[in-house]
C-alpha cells in the first residue's frame, strides 16, 4: 500500500483521536497583519483625536511649530506630506488621515486592510471579532464623510473604542493557540513600533523647540505626547507630577508595567514568538524569537539612566531595527513555509 | 398587504385558485397580513443589517473591482407540506443514484452506452467526460457526492427537475444562514410550524467527505479548496469550512511530494486526505488540465488517481450534468435501477439529433435554447423574447455545432408572494416566480436536505431566478408530519407589545385547515390580465458557483 515517505508533522494523532487544527502558513500571516492594522487603526486614530483637541487649545503656537505639530503624524506613519490644498492645514491633514482611501495608512485604509486579512481567514476567527471589524468597515465606508463633518471627535473616539473591542474579542473568544499568538504578536509589534516611531518624531520637534517655547508650552506638548501613547494617567502615577523630557521618554520606553511601553510590548510579543515555537517546532529557537528575546532582555535589564544618558535617539533606532529585523525573521520561519 | 394581489393564471404556491389560502399556508397569511407594511418593513431591515454586518454576501463583477453585495432576501418563507416533500425526496434519492451508477459505467464497462441507451459521441465528445478517469476507482464508487438539483413547478403546480448541478452546487450557506436570520426576525411564526431542521447540513457533509477518505487515513484530514477570497462563492467556502472545523486552503496552500499532497502550514507540511474542491476540473491541476490555471494544485490528478487523495465531487463527475446528457436521466434510472422515474424532466430536444434539430430550427421563436456546458444562464436564448437577427445567429450556431445546444419548451414557473417594497401602491406583496434548489448528499447513506435555496425573481414578470440579474432568495421550510400550527400557538405576538387582537385569543377557534373556507378571499383572481403584468415566459438557471 502506498504510504507517503514522511507524514510531515507527526501529529500526535491516536492519542485522544482529536488534533488540533494545524494552521495554515497564509492563515497565520493575514491573522498577523489583521492584528497590526487593528492596532495602527487604533493608533491613528487616538493620534488625530489628540492632535485636533491640543492644536484647537493651543492658539499660540508658534506657527512653524504648529505646523510641525500637524505633519509629525505623517512622519510617525510614514506617509507623504499631502500637497497644499485650500483647507486649512489641521483639516487637511485629519481629513486625509482619517478618510482618504489612497492614504495606505488613514483609519479607512488600515481598518479596510485589517477585514480583508480577517475576511481572508474567517474560518480561523471568532465570529464576533469578525462581525466586530466587518461592522466597523462597513460604518467607515458608509458616512463616514458626513460623521467626520459633524464631529471628527465622535469619529474617532468611535473607532478607537471598537479596535479595542476587537482586541477584546481576541482575547476573550479566541482559544488561545497559535491563532491568538500570532495575533498578540502581530498588535505587540506593531505597538513597540508606533509608540518608538510617536517618541522619535515628537521628541525631536519638541527639543527643536526647546529655545524658543516656554517651559509650560513644552510640558503641554510632552503631556500631549503622552496621550497619544494612552499614558498620561499612568504616566502620573509612576511621577508624582513631575514633567519632563527624560521621564516621558523613560516611562514610554522602560516601564515594565504599562501595556503600551516599548518595553512591556515587545515582552509580550516575544512571548508569543515563544509560544508560537513551542507549539510548532518544539525544539531550538528560531531567528526571530532570538532576535526579540535579546531585545527584551536588554530592555529589561537596561540601567534608565545610562539609556537615556547615551540619547534615545540611538536607542530608538536601534530598536527599531531589531524589530524589523525580527518581523523578517518571522516572515521566514513561518509565513513561507 | 395582499389587496391586489394576483396569479395570472400562474401556479401560486401560496394560494389556490380560487384566492384562500391553501391549508399549509394559512397561518402564516393571516399572520402576515396582520403584521402591516411598518412591522413588515422594519423586519426587513433587520434582516439586511444583520446578513452585511455578518458579512454575508457574494461578490459581482461590474467592473474591475469586485463588488461585495448581500444576495436580497424576501422574508416570506416558502413552505413545502410533508407529503410532498416526501415525493421529492424519494425522486432526488432515485436521481443522485442512478446518476453515480452512470459516471461509474462510463469510466468503466460502459455498458450504457453498449446498449445504445446512450449514444456513445455524446457521452465521449462531451467536454466534461475526463478520459484520466477512466479505469480509476474513487473509494465506494462515488462520483457525484453532493448535488444540487434545480426544480420548478409547471403551470399545475407538478414538479419537474430542470438540470442537476453535479459538480460544484452552490448557494447551500444562504439556506443555512436565511434560516437564521428567519428564526430572529420571525421567531413566533416559526415556531408555530414544526418545521424540520436543516441544521445538521454541514455534520453531514462532513460525514460525508471522511466517509471518501483513501484507506490509509483512518482519521482523515478534510479541506476546502476554495479559488480564494475573489471567487463569487467565497463567503460559502469559508462558511462550509468554519462550519465543519476544517481548514479553507487556496491552491498556494497546497504541495505536491511523491504523489501525496501536503498543506504548508506553520508547523511545515501536514498531509491532506480529502479535498472538497470548489473549483472546475479545469481549474484543478495544470499539469492535467488547463496549464494556465494557477488556482489548482501540479500534480493533484496524479495524487487522486493513485488514490492518496479523494476529490469531492469526483473529476468527471460534470459528465452526468452536461445538458446533453440530462434527457437520458430518466433513461439511467430505467436502466440501472429499473424504477420509472419520480421526478420528471423538462421536455427537451437535443440539436446533435437531426429530428430535435430541425424541430428546433424551424420553432426559434417558442424555445429556450441552451449551450449544453455554459452554466449561470450564460449562452441563452429566450426564443420569444428575442428579435430575428438573434435567432438568425443561434440558428447559425446550432448548425456549425449542435452538439453544443439543446432547447426546451418555455415552462412557466410558479409564484409565491415577495414583499415589494415599491410596488405602485405602496409596500406590498406580489407574486414572483420561483425555483427550488435542495441538495442531496451521496455518502455512507444519501441525505437529502430537507428544503434547499428558493430563488425568486425579484423583478416583475421576470422568469430570472440568478442572483447575478436580481434574483433573491426565501427560507424553504419543510413540515414534520402534522407540522401545521394549532390555532392558540399561532397567535402569539412576534414582538412584544404586539397583541394578538382579543377575536383570536378566544377559546374555540375553529383549526387553522378551516380558517381559510370561512374567510373571503385574499385577493381576486378575475382580472388576471392586465398590462401591469406581462407574462414572460422562459427561464434563465443559475448552475454553479
Amino acid at each position: 500500500m502506498n504510504r507517503p515517505i514522511h507524514d510531515a508533522v507527526a501529529a500526535p494523532s491516536g492519542e485522544s483521536g482529536a488534533r488540533a487544527r494545524p494552521m495554515l502558513s497564509r492563515e497565520a500571516e493575514a491573522v498577523y497583519w489583521m492584528a497590526r492594522y487593528v492596532e495602527r487603526a487604533e493608533t491613528v486614530a487616538r493620534m488625530l483625536l489628540v492632535d485636533s483637541t491640543l492644536l484647537v487649545d493651543v492658539g499660540d503656537l508658534a506657527p512653524a511649530l504648529r505646523e510641525r505639530q500637524w505633519h509629525a503624524i505623517h512622519h510617525i506613519m510614514r506617509v507623504p506630506e499631502p500637497p497644499p490644498d485650500d483647507q486649512p492645514l489641521g483639516q487637511r491633514v485629519t481629513r486625509g488621515m482619517a478618510l482618504d482611501p489612497l492614504n495606505p495608512n488613514s483609519l479607512v485604509s488600515c481598518v479596510t486592510r485589517a477585514r480583508e486579512n480577517a475576511r481572508a481567514v474567517r474560518e480561523s476567527i471568532s465570529a464576533e471579532m469578525w462581525e466586530n471589524v466587518n461592522t466597523l468597515h462597513w460604518s467607515l465606508l458608509d458616512g463616514a464623510g458626513e460623521r467626520f463633518n459633524e464631529s471628527p471627535d465622535e469619529l474617532f473616539r468611535r473607532t478607537m473604542s471598537d479596535c479595542l473591542l476587537f482586541q477584546g474579542l481576541t482575547d476573550q473568544t479566541l482559544a488561545h493557540d497559535q491563532r491568538w499568538l500570532f495575533a498578540q504578536l502581530g498588535k505587540f509589534l506593531e505597538r513597540a513600533d508606533l509608540t518608538c516611531r510617536i517618541l522619535q518624531v515628537k521628541s525631536d520637534i519638541i527639543r527643536d523647540a526647546e529655545t524658543t517655547t516656554e517651559l509650560a508650552l513644552r510640558n503641554l506638548l510632552w503631556m500631549a505626547t503622552l496621550r497619544t501613547c494612552c499614558a498620561i494617567e499612568g504616566f502620573r502615577r509612576a511621577n508624582a507630577g513631575e514633567i519632563d523630557g527624560q521621564r516621558v521618554a523613560s516611562f514610554l520606553i522602560l516601564q515594565a508595567d504599562f501595556p503600551r511601553s516599548i518595553r512591556f510590548s515587545l515582552h509580550h510579543a516575544h512571548a508569543a514568538i515563544r509560544g508560537i515555537r513551542a507549539e510548532t517546532n518544539p525544539g531550538a529557537a528560531d531567528p526571530a524569537e532570538r532576535i526579540l528575546g535579546r531585545l527584551d532582555a536588554m530592555l529589561e535589564y537596561a540601567e534608565p539612566t545610562h539609556v537615556l544618558l547615551d540619547g534615545i535617539g540611538d536607542l530608538l533606532h536601534l530598536i527599531l531595527a531589531t524589530t524589523a529585523d525580527a518581523a523578517v525573521a518571522l516572515h521566514k520561519a513561518y509565513y513561507l513555509r | 398587504m395582499f389587496d391586489g394581489y394576483q396569479s395570472d393564471g400562474l401556479f401560486d404556491e401560496m394560494f389556490d385558485d380560487r384566492g384562500l389560502p391553501r391549508p399549509h399556508y394559512a397561518a402564516a397569511t393571516e399572520r402576515l397580513e396582520r403584521l402591516g407594511p411598518v412591522s413588515f418593513e422594519r423586519r426587513r431591515q433587520m434582516a439586511d443589517v444583520s446578513f452585511r454586518n455578518q458579512g454575508i454576501t457574494f461578490t459581482v463583477y461590474s467592473d474591475q473591482r469586485g463588488v461585495e453585495k448581500i444576495f436580497p432576501f424576501d422574508l416570506i418563507p416558502r413552505i413545502i407540506p410533508e407529503a410532498e416533500w416526501r415525493m421529492i425526496e424519494r425522486g432526488l434519492v432515485q436521481r443522485i443514484t442512478a446518476i453515480n451508477l452512470f459516471c461509474k459505467d462510463v469510466y468503466h464497462a460502459q455498458r450504457i452506452l453498449r446498449e445504445g441507451v446512450i449514444p456513445s459521441d455524446l457521452v465521449l465528445g462531451a467536454k466534461m467526460f475526463r478520459r484520466e478517469m477512466i479505469g480509476v476507482d474513487p473509494p465506494h464508487d462515488i462520483y457525484a457526492h453532493i448535488c444540487g438539483t434545480d426544480l420548478i413547478r409547471d403551470e399545475r403546480g407538478k414538479y419537474l427537475v430542470l438540470e442537476d448541478n453535479c459538480r460544484t452546487p452552490s448557494g447551500v450557506s444562504y439556506v443555512l444562514e436565511n434560516r437564521a436570520v428567519m428564526k430572529r426576525v420571525f421567531p413566533a411564526l416559526f415556531a408555530a410550524y414544526r418545521v424540520r431542521s436543516i441544521e445538521d447540513y454541514p455534520y453531514h457533509l462532513l460525514q460525508t467527505l471522511k466517509h471518501v477518505a483513501p484507506r490509509h487515513a483512518p482519521d482523515p484530514t478534510v479541506v476546502v479548496l476554495t479559488p480564494g477570497v475573489h471567487n463569487s462563492a467565497y463567503f460559502e467556502h469559508s462558511f462550509l469550512a468554519r462550519q465543519m472545523g476544517v481548514a479553507l486552503v487556496e491552491g498556494r496552500d497546497l504541495v505536491v511530494e511523491d504523489n501525496f499532497v501536503y498543506m504548508r502550514t506553520t508547523a511545515g507540511p501536514r498531509r491532506v486526505d480529502v479535498i472538497y474542491r470548489r473549483l472546475d476540473d479545469d481549474f484543478l491541476d495544470p499539469l492535467a488540465f488547463r496549464p494556465d490555471s494557477a488556482l489548482g494544485v501540479a500534480g493533484l490528478m496524479n495524487c487522486c488517481r493513485l488514490g492518496n487523495v479523494s476529490l469531492v465531487n469526483a473529476v468527471g463527475a460534470g459528465i452526468a450534468d452536461d445538458k446533453a446528457i440530462y434527457p437520458y436521466v430518466p433513461a439511467m434510472i430505467r436502466f440501472y435501477l429499473r424504477q420509472e422515474p419520480i421526478l420528471d424532466n423538462v421536455p427537451t430536444y437535443i440539436c446533435a439529433r437531426g429530428d430535435d434539430r430541425r424541430y428546433v430550427l424551424e420553432h426559434l421563436h417558442e424555445l429556450v435554447v441552451k449551450c449544453t456546458n455554459e452554466a449561470g444562464g450564460y449562452g441563452m436564448l429566450m426564443g420569444h423574447q428575442s428579435t430575428d437577427a438573434e435567432r438568425a445567429i443561434f440558428a447559425d450556431k446550432i448548425r456549425h455545432d449542435p452538439r453544443n445546444f439543446i432547447a426546451q419548451p418555455i415552462v412557466q414557473l410558479s409564484q409565491h408572494p415577495s414583499y415589494v417594497a415599491d410596488g405602485p401602491r405602496g409596500p406590498a406583496f406580489e407574486g414572483r416566480r420561483i425555483d427550488l434548489r435542495p441538495y442531496i448528499l451521496y455518502g455512507r447513506k444519501i441525505v437529502v436536505m430537507p428544503g434547499g435555496l428558493t430563488r425568486v425573481a425579484l423583478r416583475r414578470g421576470s422568469l430570472v431566478v440568478n442572483s447575478s440579474q436580481g434574483g433573491g432568495s426565501k427560507d424553504t421550510w419543510v413540515l414534520e408530519e402534522d407540522g401545521l400550527p394549532d390555532p392558540v400557538a399561532h397567535d402569539i405576538p412576534d414582538a412584544p407589545g404586539e397583541r394578538p387582537s382579543p377575536d383570536r385569543t378566544s377559546p374555540g377557534q375553529p383549526s387553522p385547515e378551516r380558517i381559510p373556507a370561512e374567510r373571503t378571499p385574499m385577493y381576486r383572481t378575475a382580472p388576471s390580465r392586465t398590462p401591469a403584468q406581462p407574462t414572460s415566459p422562459g427561464r434563465t438557471p443559475e448552475a454553479r458557483s
